[in-house]
């Protein structure tokens, strides 16, 4: 029953490349407790670095993600930080993303210790600003992070969607 | 999965402050994949271009599958390609969609629990912007 029609062109096929690994350091989280969404909590970015092939630099302290803890264990997570260059151009980095995985795996993270990112879910959607010309191809593009989480911040590499 | 939505003649707002304004209605669409199949109900698509011609799309329709679960269906994503080939979809014709850049994010809701999985997965998209409406290819990321 499926009517889609194909009049000799496709969809393209989903490819991807790296972009860059973003490392995160993260401050004291703050608990907001229990609000209508969830469990919210602040956790403030301090700095942090970043590679990839076509840029590389600095996370500047200032921002931070806001995490909502669901009702169905899911954690959201929703990031703002700003990037520095190497070259000294600013990019505004912002994602929405979900971690989750078993209990056991959550309790870790609650003693602040490290897993296995095979064990859990942590994926994200990063999108950039720049006004930077030499960095403008991120504000035209879609990437996709794959997380871990690493006391006292979290790893993200990320990758362009092609 | 395969989904493909089809457009009411949208609304042009024309020029707003973030850009060019343009609403998409969405009556009606189908979707299918190896977990999932039915029809969208409708929702629309939000889209600006940006002074930098990039079209910013923002899409949120209802989905109902096949067994009568209702899914609620957003994406945020991103079109642009050389002038030619936009002028091309703009007038209505069959492009290639490896001549042009659209890709989305979607995110999913549902209360039905046999479709709760959808609540704890990111998903990236790739479009083919047909005239009668997009055809998108969703792949959940693993």
């Amino acid at each position: 029953m499926t009517t889609f029609k194909d009049e000799g062109t496709r969809p393209a096929d989903i490819t991807s490349r790296p972009l860059m690994t973003v490392n995160i350091v993260a401050g004291a989280q703050q608990k907001l407790g229990a609000v209508p969404h969830g469990v919210r909590s602040f956790v403030p970015v301090t700095g942090g670095d970043f590679e990839g092939p076509r840029l590389r630099g600095k996370v500047l302290p200032g921002g931070g993600d806001w995490l909502l803890l669901r009702s169905d264990g899911v954690l959201e997570l929703d990031l703002r930080i700003t990037l520095e260059t190497d070259d000294h151009a600013l990019i505004y980095m912002t994602f929405q993303g979900l971690r989750h995985g078993p209990p056991d795996v959550i309790a870790a993270f609650s003693r602040a210790e490290v897993v296995d990112p095979a064990r859990y879910y942590f994926r994200t959607v990063p999108r950039f600003e720049t006004s930077a010309d030499a960095y403008s191809f991120l504000n035209r593009i879609v990437t996709i992070g794959v997380g871990e989480t690493r006391p006292p911040g979290a790893v993200h590499r990320i990758d362009e969607v092609l | 999965m395969m989904l493909q939505v089809f457009v009411a003649p949208p609304q042009r707002l024309g020029a707003v402050p973030h850009g060019t304004r343009i609403i998409a209605p969405i009556t009606s669409g189908i979707f299918e994949g190896p977990r999932l199949r039915g029809k969208v109900l409708g929702g629309g698509d939000w889209l600006i271009t940006r002074s930098d011609a990039v079209v910013e799309l923002d899409l949120r329709i209802t989905l109902e599958t096949d067994d009568g679960a209702l899914i609620n269906m957003t994406s945020f994503g991103l079109r642009h390609g050389p002038p030619e080939v936009l002028a091309a979809l703009g007038r209505g014709e069959s492009v290639d969609p490896s001549k042009y850049y659209f890709r989305t994010a979607p995110r999913f809701e549902t209360s039905a629990p046999s479709y709760a999985f959808l609540n704890r997965l990111i998903a990236v998209a790739s479009g083919d912007r047909r005239a009668t409406g997009p055809i998108y290819t969703i792949n959940e990321v693993i």
